[in-house]
């Protein structure tokens, strides 16, 4: 197999941002050891022994996406409006240092936002930024406590959404291309031949899901208590969804300024808001937090795989992590289950 | 003087609930809990991980007789809640437990990884079999500490009148380093640090004096405020309303800088206005019952004019 040692990965860098941007984990200086997705450049220290906190959605659903722009005029010859799509052209993006869980959870996306033309709404940002994004995963050895990636089959080893895969092995990685991109960059003169044996890889923790797709829109629907009891520490805060590879709840808005000139765009939001449901006649049917948790749990494991086919959630566990009380989701989804 | 357990199991006789904390069985660290009944009380815990400031839940709980587990300075927070009448002290039992300092989880969670063991010997960690020194893994906002034991109590559970260790007299090293900046570089510090934000509003989710949350003027759509895109700019604008909305309300808990999963240092805005109220004011947010947020009474013929 092909091998690079720890000390070269800065050349694979370099080479990789001839194509494009190249986005990697690092530790950002005075950010208390949040890890997180940003470019790389050279001489910045690549972190790949950590978890990043925020996942790489953004490369795909960027947290701020202009639609499109426009621009208003109104004089004695009449009104004119003009408006002129987003351009989506960009080239190529590399990830790299995604984890398996990471690389999923594009594939995941993919059943929503990137159908094949003719079956549904073409998102034409996000075909085209997934298009162009290059993922170069690193496999886990090892897990942490939050980690359950293991409840899907192939865990640690699912290749979906990569294009190229790094194992951990001697000083250094072995490398397996899953796609012909990624045999592209097996052509790089970067490599070594090496006869090192892949590493053994994580497995992490396991729930039982099945079932849950029928409950969760049948007996544990109504069951508001169950909801309520679980959901009591919860402050309803939007870390879970925020840091969530899958969650991809947006708002719609124009913005203009006093020109006239303006743009459509779409932002990040969260289903844990109050506001996300409430209607214009003051009416929200989520009006408490056990009411939008359960949507929120409902649409990942029930409401999502029913009408796009996979679960919404991939098992990284960054919602375990951070979350501010310590709400963990598998509790939840083993409490479920027993139910 | 009872422990956590039998404080709580007492408490439950006059409340409905109890607000405190239990271990979490993946973790082993601290998690906070509703306690109901004695046998739940069973699985109480107050230790260096009780790091949650629990009078967040306070506003959504006005109608239950609630106890609730308060180190000093949550209980600041529970104060400043009574006066602003988003609790009712007649409602609530305070158990007042004494804290020297709490270990700021998350920050070795994110250096050593997700639920590696961790214990804490007072001196020193034991994080995974690694002896660390203590000092880097305490919460900012335990430098400095005004409170180890809480003010306000109706109970006491274990031990208090401990003193606070040596070396979190003195504010954050991060303040020091953040007052010797001019302002030119103060305004690089924070588009920097804001160009990390996502607009999660889990610093406002967290704190227990954000409680407008649902109707809050960060995303209120008429009139627009502050802008949707998420970016430095709208970050730091939305971010300056919510600490001029905390201004002689901020109790200095440090939850919104604990819940951001990008790591900015929050604190280091409320904690300048904090000191600047206090001066100007005289007001500390949560020192005292019978004290009125300045800028709830601020009258500005009296206050200002009336001086000359």
């Amino acid at each position: 197999m092909k091998f690079i040692a720890s000390d070269r990965i800065d050349g694979l860098l370099e080479r990789l941002e001839e194509r494009g941007p190249v986005w990697a984990p690092r530790e950002p200086e005075g950010a208390a050891g949040t890890v997180l997705f940003a470019p790389w450049r050279p001489g910045i220290v690549v972190e790949l022994d950590r978890f990043t906190t925020l996942s790489a959605k953004g490369l795909v659903l960027p947290a701020t996406e202009k639609l499109l722009s426009f621009s208003y005029s109104l004089t004695a010859e009449g009104e004119t409006l003009d408006i002129t799509g987003a351009d989506q052209e960009r080239g190529e993006t590399v990830l790299f240092g995604a984890r398996a869980c990471d690389a999923r959870a594009f594939t995941v996306l993919d059943a929503l936002f990137g159908l094949p033309p003719g079956e549904s709404y073409q998102d034409p940002g996000y075909r085209s930024r997934r298009r162009d994004l290059l993922v170069i995963t690193l496999a886990c050895t090892a897990g942490d406590a939050a980690c359950f990636c293991s409840s899907w089959k192939e865990g640690t080893a699912s290749t979906q959404g990569s294009d190229l895969i790094l194992y951990p092995a001697g000083e250094g990685y072995l490398a397996r291309s899953v796609s012909p991109r990624g045999e592209e960059l097996l052509a790089l003169d970067v490599w070594e031949d090496s006869d090192l044996e892949p590493p053994e890889l994580a497995v992490t923790d396991r729930l039982p899901l099945e079932g849950l797709e029928t409950k969760l829109t049948g007996s544990l629907f109504s069951d508001l208590d169950f909801w309520r009891e679980l959901t009591a520490k919860c402050v309803s805060c939007g870390y879970c969804t925020y840091t969530c590879p899958t969650c991809y709840c947006f708002d719609m808005y124009d913005e203009m300024n006093s020109s006239r000139e303006g743009r459509r765009c779409r932002s990040w939001d969260a289903c844990m808001f109050y506001l996300y449901t409430l209607e214009t006649s003051g009416h929200n049917p989520r009006p408490t937090i056990a009411h939008r948790y359960r949507n929120r749990i409902g649409h990942k494991f029930s409401y999502y795989p029913a009408n796009q086919g996979p679960i919404l959630c991939t098992g990284c566990g960054r919602c375990i992590r951070g979350c501010p009380v310590g709400l963990d989701i598998r509790d939840v989804l083993r409490a479920a289950g027993e139910r | 003087m009872n422990g956590i357990v039998d404080t709580i199991k007492d408490v439950l006789k006059e409340t409905d609930l109890v607000l405190g904390w239990t271990t979490d069985p993946v973790t082993g660290m601290a998690t906070p809990a509703r306690f109901h009944d004695g046998k739940e009380a069973e699985q109480a815990v107050f230790d260096s991980t009780c790091v949650h400031n629990l009078a967040v839940h306070l506003p959504r709980l006005k109608d239950s007789r609630v106890g609730i587990v308060a180190k000093g300075c949550d209980a600041r927070s529970v104060v400043e809640l009574i006066i602003e009448h988003e609790a009712r002290r007649e409602q609530l039992t305070v158990i007042g437990v004494g804290c020297g300092s709490l270990l700021d989880v998350k920050k070795i969670w994110r250096r050593y990884g997700y639920g590696v063991a961790i214990e804490d010997r007072g001196d020193s960690l034991l994080i995974g079999g690694e002896q660390v020194s203590r000092g880097e893994f305490v919460q900012r906002k335990c430098h400095g500490c005004l409170e180890a034991d809480p003010d306000i109590y109706d109970v006491i559970a274990g031990e208090v009148g401990g003193e606070i260790p040596a070396d979190m007299a003195q504010s954050h090293p991060l303040y020091g380093m953040f007052a010797s900046l001019t302002p030119v570089e103060r305004r690089a510090f924070w588009r920097e640090q804001f160009s990390r934000c996502i607009r999660c509003y889990a610093c406002r989710e967290a704190c227990p004096m954000c409680f407008c949350r649902d109707v809050c003027i960060m995303q209120t759509q008429v009139p627009r405020w502050a802008g949707g895109a998420v970016d430095a700019k709208q970050s730091e604008m939305i971010q300056l309303i919510r600490v001029n909305h905390l201004a002689g309300r901020c109790t200095g808990c440090g939850e919104c800088e604990r819940a951001c999963p990008v790591g900015i240092p929050l604190m280091l805005l409320l904690d300048e206005q904090n000191r600047a109220i206090e001066e100007m004011f005289a007001y500390s947010a949560g020192a005292s019952l019978k004290a009125r947020p300045p800028m709830l009474v601020f009258d500005v013929n009296k206050d200002i004019w009336g001086k000359g």
